[in-house]
């Protein structure tokens, strides 16, 4: 039931102009010992009705951010896609091409690539962006690989508790395979204290990697903790929620050199987990460095202009195993989504949007900590999650509770941090409405839900 | 039908006051921001990006998406990319609610479907590869590389051992040699004879003990099967080292021979290429990896597991290698592989391997009168054509010819890859095409070539623009728009 359509004639006509009297003559040069001589043990072949059908089934036994109340972050939100993204992003001239080698018959995917990396640029106030990584755990990874080539050092970096765990897991990955250390220092308050900080960062620190608004939502002090490392000649690699540069300073007023993030939030579904956007920009200087993709303005032979990949010498395609990175395979349908929601987003929306995460996220705040069982973890400022502490130590109950009223009302730290056992990491999106964030509230309360 | 304003950036279309999303009211109190986050935080302003009403943002990207060639428009035998068809069935079912509105950390009890499919597909990916233990992990292909290649390490370290190299044959793509430097180990270049294989008097020369794992592309990206696979397989793991395969070719052998059964201990798909995953201009792919059941405890966490009826997630593995990434996988990929895997089964995937195969050989069969193919006048899913002669004797170029295609309206083959023959054009048709097709572009390619050389120097002539000047872009760098 393929998409193939040779009639028995073609099929005749092509074998004879071939030489071969039937498709079997063409696996010849695969000698009949390696041969498989069985069919292969797969589920029968379903016509697309049935297929529907059959997804539509595994479907309807998960429960989504559509059919429940989703308060999940983490790394994976679910904010509002306008309905322009999706319509754009599905046109098959965009989504069925390759990538774009051959660039007069790709000039729309290379500008695409051009003004995301410009909205990149205007959104982190960084200098340079490329055209997408795959997603913000391996941006992470290669933020930080990108700051051990440039300061050469390369066996120590320095992170702190409240970076993504996962994004620390994959580093911890990679580097058992590089001899570097990735020194974690704690954030016990909810941030890094500058002290602790300054203590781990040396002169064979190749950079420090923080994350803004950090893993437990609460914000750190970026331009003082640039200021460490700068000091002793490490990077800064600040790993940010694109949503909340609606209204926080962007880092490259803070003196950050490499941002990275997981562009999830900008227009692409939650998807279980990708395929989501790799970010990654920096500063001029290290432009030579970066990996993936780059597209650059030029003019054609007659002097119009137009649009190329470029800076191709760093790329594994043509420097192998001196290419900056191995990445080849990219997420450029979802740069493109980053780049047709900010568009449609504009300085007022992404503003108006990061506000009422804001506001929203805060009012719950206040609501769950205005009873006896829940508490705010750290106190401190946040902006659309945040750390609710259990005084019950009852976490997974109200976690199982909720789930049966349709709300999915929080992260359990336990899984990342042990001592945080009793605390809940919530996501409060400009999708809640207040009806949503009251039933919310009153479920972890234990309380019946007002009508 | 060409609409001047589409080549201008959506920058200079913005107007200080337009826009297209109008967020909702406030409904919790709307306390002052400055009270919510202090000074040091806050920016003045938000960030400068394009002011745009909706209507002038869809006409702007439909006119960009216009720009493009694609699968969907046009035939595009970009070789080792595998361009086929992206059935728009997938599109849909990937798209449903209940698999798109999924967080990736949701409590394992509310998302048993989607557990199911995914386990589901671990086990076909490790049927059609031979290679029963797999992660969907990996992001793409060289990430997929990467992540095996970490696994090796792992299993040489539990042994005691360092090794500290990885081969790869002169016909490997830029990937494994990439990827191998990711994963710390060093690489050395295994000859090609001249008829497209590996070398195996210098593969003897190089094996020694520090050889941890050999890279070989099978269908490689000449299109030939390498037969002495298992020879090969025999000879590496005789000095302790894996064997790995590279996946990209796999729409070549789909139900025909698998991997594991050659030799191989591990491998990669590339299911954006093999199983319909549309490109995207660039991506995302997938890159699930497939292991011997030996190796299988080292994987990336986590993997799918079942027990009676109720899956899980399973991160309790002692001695994986760890998390290669953020989240689960790149799941709309895998939920697109899944229902082409479904669509064709058993049978139809071996089908679908043959016709990519006919097809293949149907079109070298023209060609090779025209370019001629140095390996020889049988292949497998695709085949590499050189232009050296038409250079040699003409001065057209592979880029010429891949150039002046365009103007046929056909997207070039990949040219200049494999780097072992001279001017490469290497065409793979894939099975979803027709003769009528696969006769246009033999039939435009004999054209081409009778063409004037000044033609094709300039070619194409037809297409928005032509010939950009790379030399200028990588020289004097314009990577965003600055307003003047
Ligand atoms: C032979 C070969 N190996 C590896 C890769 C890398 O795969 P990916 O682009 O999915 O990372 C490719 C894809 O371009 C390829 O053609």
């Amino acid at each position: 039931m393929g998409y193939t359509f040779h009639t028995s004639e073609d099929q005749r006509i092509m074998l004879e102009a071939v030489g071969a009297n039937s498709l079997d003559d063409l696996i010849e040069q695969i000698p009949p010992e390696i041969r498989l001589q069985r069919p292969l043990d797969l589920p029968p072949a379903r016509g697309e009705l049935e297929l529907t059908q059959h997804l539509e089934n595994l479907a309807r036994k998960n429960i989504g951010a559509g059919s429940a109340v989703c308060f999940l972050g983490g790394g994976s939100y679910d904010h509002f896609v306008p309905a322009v993204v999706d319509a754009l992003a599905s046109r098959g001239e965009f989504y069925t091409s390759y990538t774009p080698y051959q660039p007069e018959v790709s000039q729309g995917n290379l500008q695409v690539m051009f003004e995301y990396q410009t909205l990149i640029c205007q959104l982190t106030g960084m200098d340079v962006s490329n055209a997408s990584l795959y997603d913000g755990g391996t941006a992470a990874v290669e933020a930080v690989l990108l700051s051990m080539s440039v300061t050469k050092r390369s066996r120590k970096v320095v992170t702190v508790a409240s970076v993504h765990p996962e994004y620390r897991q994959v580093i911890g990955t990679y580097f058992a395979h590089l001899d570097a250390e990735l020194v974690t220092v704690p954030a016990t308050a909810g941030v890094v204290s500058l002290e602790d900080l300054a203590a781990a960062v040396d002169d064979q620190t190749a950079c420090v990697l923080l994350q803004q608004p950090n893993f437990f939502g609460c914000l750190e002090q970026v331009e003082a903790i640039a200021k460490i490392a700068h000091d002793r000649g490490a990077l800064l690699v600040l790993a940010v929620d694109p949503v909340s540069l609606g209204l926080l300073k962007r880092p490259g007023d803070l003196g950050v050199d490499v941002v990275v993030a997981e562009g999830q939030s900008l227009g692409t579904p939650m998807s279980f987990g990708g395929p989501y956007l790799g970010i990654m920009a920096c500063r001029e200087p290290f432009l030579r460095r970066m990996p993936g993709r780059i597209a650059g303005q030029t003019v054609d032979r007659r002097g119009k202009r137009c649009w190329v990949l470029t800076l191709q010498t760093r790329e594994q395609h043509i420097r192998r195993e001196k290419a900056t990175s191995n990445i080849c395979t990219n997420q450029g349908l979802f740069a493109l989504r980053a780049a047709i929601y900010l568009t449609a987003m504009g300085p007022q929306g992404l503003r108006e949007t990061a506000e009422l995460c804001l506001r929203k996220s805060r009012y719950a705040l206040e609501r769950v900590t205005g009873g006896e069982r829940w508490k705010s973890a750290f106190g401190l400022p946040t902006f659309k999650e945040f750390v609710v502490r259990d005084r019950q130590c009852k976490v997974r109950e109200a976690l199982d509770e909720a789930v049966r009223a349709g709300i999915l009302a929080g992260l359990p730290l336990g899984r990342w941090y042990p001592d945080l056992d009793d605390c809940l990491l919530v996501a409060v999106t400009e999708k809640r409405t207040k009806d949503e964030i009251d039933r919310w509230s009153d479920c972890l309360l234990g309380r019946r839900p007002t009508a | 039908m060409r609409n001047v304003r589409a080549s201008q950036l959506i920058f200079e279309l913005s107007k200080a006051g337009r826009r297209a999303a109008h967020l909702p009211h406030c409904d919790v109190p709307c306390r002052d921001v400055k009270e919510l986050i202090g000074d040091e935080h806050r920016a003045d302003a938000p960030p400068p990006l394009p002011e745009v009403a909706e209507p002038e943002i869809v006409r702007h990207f439909t006119n960009l998406s216009q720009l493009n060639m694609s699968v969907d428009t046009h035939f595009y035998p970009l070789g080792s990319c595998t361009m086929k068809h992206n059935p728009k069935r997938n599109e849909r079912l990937a798209s449903l609610p209940g698999i798109i509105d999924v967080h990736p950390c949701q409590p394992d009890a509310t998302i048993q479907g989607l557990l199911q499919l995914l386990f589901e597909l671990q086990v076909m990916l490790g049927e059609i590869s031979g290679l029963p233990a797999v992660s969907l992990q990996p992001a793409a292909g060289a990430h997929g590389e990467l992540a095996a290649l970490m696994v090796a390490a792992a299993c040489f370290r539990d042994r005691g051992e360092r090794r500290t190299k990885v081969l790869a044959p002169d016909t490997a793509h830029g990937t494994n040699p990439a990827s191998a430097r990711m994963a710390g180990f060093d690489t050395v270049t295994v000859k090609s004879t001249p008829a497209g294989l590996v070398d195996l008097d210098d593969l003897r020369a190089k094996l020694d003990d520090q050889i941890g794992v050999f890279m070989i592309t099978n269908p490689n990206t000449l299109g030939i099967f390498d037969g002495q696979v298992a020879k090969i397989a025999e000879l590496v793991h005789a000095r302790g080292g894996l064997i790995y395969l590279d996946g990209a070719n796999m729409n070549a052998i789909l139900g025909i021979t698998r991997p594991g059964d050659f030799g191989a201990d591990m491998m990669h798909y590339n299911p954006h290429k093999t199983f319909s995953g549309p490109h995207g201009g660039g991506g995302p792919g997938a890159g699930p990896i497939c292991v011997t059941a030996a190796l299988g405890e080292y994987l990336p966490v986590p993997v799918v597991r079942r027990d009676g009826d109720r899956y899980s997630l399973d991160f309790d593995r002692p001695r994986s290698i760890g998390r290669v990434r953020t989240f689960f996988g790149n799941v709309g990929v895998l939920v697109r592989a899944y229902c082409y895997l479904l669509t064709h089964g058993a049978e139809g995937l071996r089908e679908a391997s043959a016709l990519a195969l006919l097809n293949a050989n149907y079109l070298l069969s023209r060609v090779r009168h025209i370019l001629p193919v140095p390996q020889g006048d049988r292949c497998m899913h695709e085949f590499v054509a050189s232009a050296a002669a038409l250079k040699k004797e003409r001065g057209v170029s592979a880029m010429d010819v891949a150039k002046r295609l365009l103007d046929y309206g056909f997207h070039s083959p990949t040219v200049y890859f494999p780097l072992t023959v001279p001017e490469a054009v290497m065409i793979e048709p894939t099975e979803t095409e027709s003769k009528e097709t696969l006769d246009a572009f033999a039939e435009a390619l004999f054209r081409i070539t009778e063409e004037p050389a000044d033609l094709l120097h300039e070619a194409p002539h037809t297409t928005p623009v032509s010939r950009p000047d790379e030399v200028q872009a990588a020289r004097r760098t314009i990577l965003k728009w600055t307003p003047c």
